[in-house]
Order: structure tokens, then sequence, then C-alpha cells
């Protein structure tokens, strides 16, 4: 498989540096790949999602996405709308957007009409099961179906790369168990790599390369019975 | 869904809220429909009032423009009704009085017979007799106010004066006045031989002509005096001046008051909302989107402010124009012009209250958006 990211001497610094969450990662994930990143709190996992998807830029380091260096992308807001897709902990759905509402908030800036939008939309939310509840607010779901309709909205614009934090840290089991079977079945439907920050062994177990970090550093990066970095 | 739903149901998460902004900015417009459209009404009764009489040259004394201005002597009439271009020239003597248990009342005195009267329509009884004394007309509007019908008495200062006709008249300022021949009023205010204007009217042919031939003998012998036409006399009066400055100065407090009003409420949304528009720009919209939605969420709320507004001024200046003080003397006007300055208004406030939150919206860094509690 290609690379589909590649990040190379990633530092990130905060407090004019008395904080360094990410201490010189490097990485590859590959076009397709599942990846699992693991680690105790504060050992860097979140801020290096957020260098992965945009929304933040390392005090030094290239992060490449496709070849090409995010720090030569003018726009990003396009490059997150069209190549990434969001999954959070606390699912971070706009609440007074119904369900099929909140799928269709990442496509306004990617074109396509009203009914378009909508038609996709209720496409995304019945392969995740919720067909029946597409006009439901998120405060009347629950909140496995909260994070269900973050899932179809992290697929709205078909992205190349979904990146999901703690996905099933607010979720009881069978619900953790509803959403990783969502994630694995998107992805090899639509053959999206995706990144999965978790605490959770057994989560982590399900992907398909595991990554470990502490201190702001990889320090293992393998198969889930792999090899150390 | 569009783009606008977005914005809309935010306005609708606080319902209270925006409730109250919506009443703030309704408050303000309806200040601005009221007086606006009240000093509007007052010019254009007035320029009703001279049209009506076929006046084409209103002169009166240039130190004042107040509605009531200083009298001058009534002889000036006859060497100007000497011109050519001139058809007639009738002298006027008006006043603010109070009329028995009635509010003021304006009372005229006017040339009789002269060309003023031929616009007005008896309604019942007849014109008061050429040289009689303590005789007059009542408006149908003023006859009603003072509950009088023909044959009654009013009683005007020291005397009590026969109502010998009820008329109607184009204008509504005269049907809410007493009309009596000049020399009487020139009795009663105790200023013989005076009138406070004195009205020229022009052979049609010759109006243009006729102006500029007034214009210039009163610039070389009569020092002191204006000619305006019948149009600018009201533009020109101190009352609607200052009536039109007040609804300026409203509309400009009301934009202010309303632009931080709608500044509070929006910014207060925008901080509540800052992990929201994390999401937002965390899943690809961008800065300017942001800034429009938020630019939306202030205009919408203004233009519905506004348009509220616009109901309760229109209610108000109707129970306005009901009230004993103002009936038969003012009727506002509320023509499309005064809604679109209203709305224009209540656009500009939204605009302006918007802008400041809608760009800090837009300047937020959507990771440490999304990490706000």
């Amino acid at each position: 498989m290609d690379s589909l990211v590649t990040i190379r001497g990633v530092e990130r610094e905060f407090d004019g540096g008395q904080v360094r969450a990410l201490r010189g990662v490097d990485l590859d994930i590959r076009d397709g790949e599942t990846l699992a990143v693991v680690g105790p709190s504060g050992c860097g996992k979140s801020t290096l999602l957020q260098i992965l998807g945009a929304l933040d830029r390392p005090t030094r380091g290239e992060v490449f996405f496709g070849g090409q260096a995010l720090s030569a992308i003018r726009d990003l807001s396009a490059f997150r709308a069209k190549e990434i897709g969001f999954i959070f902990q606390s699912f971070h759905l706009i609440p007074t957007l119904t369900a099929v509402e909140n799928v269709q908030v990442p496509m306004l800036e990617c074109g396509g009409t009203r009914v378009t939008r909508r038609k996709r939309a209720e496409e995304l939310l019945a392969s995740v099961g919720l067909e029946a509840r597409l006009n439901h607010r998120p405060s009347h779901l629950s909140g496995g179906e909260r994070q269900r309709v973050a899932v179809a909205r992290s697929l709205a614009n078909g992205p190349r790369l979904v990146l999901a934090d703690e996905p099933t840290g607010n979720l009881d089991s069978a619900n953790a168990a509803r959403i990783m079977d969502l994630l694995l079945e998107a992805h090899s439907r639509h053959g999206t790599a995706m990144v999965l920050v978790t605490h959770d062994s057994g989560v982590a177990a399900q992907m398909g390369r595991v990554v470990r970090m502490l201190d702001g550093k990889v320090v293992f990066d393998g198969g889930v019975s792999g090899r150390c970095a | 869904m569009t783009f606008l739903t977005v914005a809309w149901k935010n306005l609708l998460r606080r319902p209270t809220r925006t409730a109250l902004t919506l009443g703030g900015i309704g408050v303000g417009i309806a200040a601005v429909v009221a007086l606006t459209s009240l000093a509007r009404g007052f010019e254009r009764v007035w320029r009703n009032a001279y049209e009506a009489r076929g006046t084409d040259l209103v002169i009166t004394k240039a130190t004042s423009r107040s509605p009531l201005p200083a009298p001058f002597d009534a002889s000036l009439g006859a060497e100007f009704s000497a011109l050519p271009e001139v058809s007639g020239a009738a002298g006027l003597m008006s006043d603010l009085m109070g009329i028995e248990e009635s509010p003021t009342m304006l009372v005229f005195g006017w040339d009789y017979p002269g060309f003023l009267w031929d616009h007005l329509k008896l309604r019942e009884g007849t014109w008061p007799q050429v040289g009689a004394t303590k005789q007059l007309v009542l408006g149908s509007l003023a006859a009603e106010t003072l509950g009088k019908k023909v044959g009654d008495k009013v009683q005007i200062e020291f005397d009590a004066f026969q109502v010998t006709g009820i008329f109607e008249s184009p204008a509504l300022v005269e049907n809410g006045s007493v009309i009596m021949p000049l020399p009487e009023m020139q009795r009663v205010t105790e200023r013989q031989g005076q009138v406070n204007f004195l009205n020229l009217r022009m052979h049609p042919k010759l109006r243009e002509r006729g102006i500029a031939a007034v214009r210039a003998r009163l610039k070389e012998k009569y020092r002191g005096f204006n000619a305006l036409e019948a149009g600018e006399v009201a533009g020109k009066n101190t009352g609607v001046e200052v009536a039109r400055g007040m609804s300026w100065a409203t509309s400009w407090i009301a934009l202010v008051v309303g632009a931080f009003g709608v500044a509070n409420t929006v910014l207060m949304s925008v901080f509540e909302r800052t992990r929201e528009i994390g999401i937002l720009l965390a899943i690809g919209w961008k800065r300017r989107r942001v800034m429009a939605m938020v630019l939306i969420e202030s205009v919408v709320l203004s233009l519905a402010g506004g348009f509220c507004g616009i109901v309760v001024g229109l209610v108000a200046v109707r129970l306005l124009e009901q009230t004993e003080m103002l009936r038969g003397k003012l009727e506002a006007d509320v023509g499309p012009g005064l809604f679109g300055m209203a709305l224009t208004v209540a656009l500009g406030l939204g605009v302006a209250g918007g802008l400041y939150p809608a760009w800090r919206a837009s300047r937020l860094q959507p990771g440490e958006a999304l990490r706000a509690e």
C-alpha cells in the first residue's frame, strides 16, 4: 500500500516550550490502513491526532498527506472537508440540528444540491442503522446512537482518512462493539484509512496496526502482536 | 437542509434571550417609525393645506420660520397684487388658541372674500356675512371636537362667536381648525392691519416669472422677508425641522443602542458555542462561512425586531392620532419609504452589532475551540 500520511520529526510545544506534547514523532500511515494509537493520558495521542487532521500545526517537523506537505496547503478548511473525517469521544454533534442535518453539515462546504445532500445523509444514516431516527435531535438519541450519527457524519464527504479520538470512550460495551463494527465495516467498504486513539486494548486489537506512545514519542509500532519501533 | 437552516436554528436555541433582544430592537424601531411618520405627517398636512389653497408663493418674515411667524403689515399684499404676473393676494393671520374646554386649536383669519376660501366645501350652514362681526366657520373635525353645530356660540378670548357654517377641506389641518374673516382675527389678537402670512397666486402661464419677480421685489425693497413656494413652506418650518431632527436623532440612538444589544446577544451566543464553532471549523467549514453564519443570525434577529417595531410603531401612531392633542392636527405619513428606512436602520444595527462577534467566531482555532468547556 502507498503511504497516505508521512510524519517526519514532528514536535509540538505549548506555553513557549514549557510543555512538550510531541518530541520528534516519525510515522507512516498507509492508504486504507487501520491504526490504533495507544498510551497513557498525556502521552500526546490527541495532539498527534490534531496534527494529523490539520487542526493544529507542529512546532517543528512536517506532515505530508498524499505526498503534499500540509504546511504548503493554503486552504486547510477545504483540505479537512474533503480528505478527513473526525469522530470525537463526546460525539460533538450540533444540538440544534437533527441527525440527518448533522450529517449534512460537512457537505455544505463540498457543493451538491439540497436534495443530493439529504439523500446521501439518509443513506449514511441507514448504513449505521439509524434510518428510523433521521429527524431526531441529539438530545433525543442515546449515546450509542449519537456516536453512530458522528460516524455517518465523518464519512459524509468520502474522506481518505478518518480520525477517531476515543470513539468508544463514552459508551457501554454493547454500543462500543457496535461502533467498532461500523467503523471497520466503513473501512472495508470504502477503503478509508483510519487512525483511532484509544485506551481500550480490546478496541486497539481490532485494528491492523498499533502505535504506542509515551512522553510524546512513539515507543512501539507494529501489528497487534508486532514488533517494537 | 441549507446553510440558513443552521443559522436559523441557532436563533431558536435560546428563545427567551432572542425574544428579549428582539423586543429591545422592536422598541427602538417603533420609536423611529412613530417619530419619523409624525414628522413627515406634520410636513405633509401643511403642504396639503398650501396646495389646497392654490397658493403659489407664501411671504413671511424671514427671521421667523416657526409655525406662527411674526406679523407684518397687511398692505404688502396690495403692492404685490399689482404685479402683472400675480392674479391674487390674500393675507392670513393664524394663531394657536385654547377654545372653551378643548385643547389648543388652530384659529385662522383669512381675507374675506378671497381665493383662500375657494377650496372649502360648506357642509352645513352658510359662510360668514361680509362685514359682519363675531361670526366664524368650523372645520368638520373642529366642530366634532368642540361639540358645536351651526347656530351655536363659540367663546374665543373675550368674545362669543356664532357658528354660521361647518366646512370640509381636503387639508386635515384645516378640518381641525376655526376660520373667521381676517379683520375679526386681527381684532381678537389685537393686531389690526397685520398678517403673518401673505399668500400669492400667479397667473398659471406666468407662474415662474411671477415667483422670480416677487422675489426680486422683496430683495430690492423688503429685506427680512422670505418668499417660499408652497411645497417649501412646510419643509422650512422650524417645527418640522425640529421633528425631523428628532426622528434622525432617534434613529441614530436606536441604531447605536440596538447595535450594542445585538452585539451583546450574539457575542454571548458565540462564547456559548465556542466548541460547536470549533467542530464546524474542524469538519471543514471555512472561516468566512462561520463569519457569515454569525452575521446572518445577527441580521435576521435585527430584521425580525425591525418588523415587530414597524407594527408596534404603526399601532402607536394610530393611537396617538386619536388623542385630543393631535386629533385633526396631524396625520402620520406611513408610506413604503418609511418602512424601507426602518428596515434599513434594523439592517444597519444587525450588521454593526454582528460584525465583531462574527469576526471573533471566525478567528477561533479549531483545536483550541474543541478543548473549550
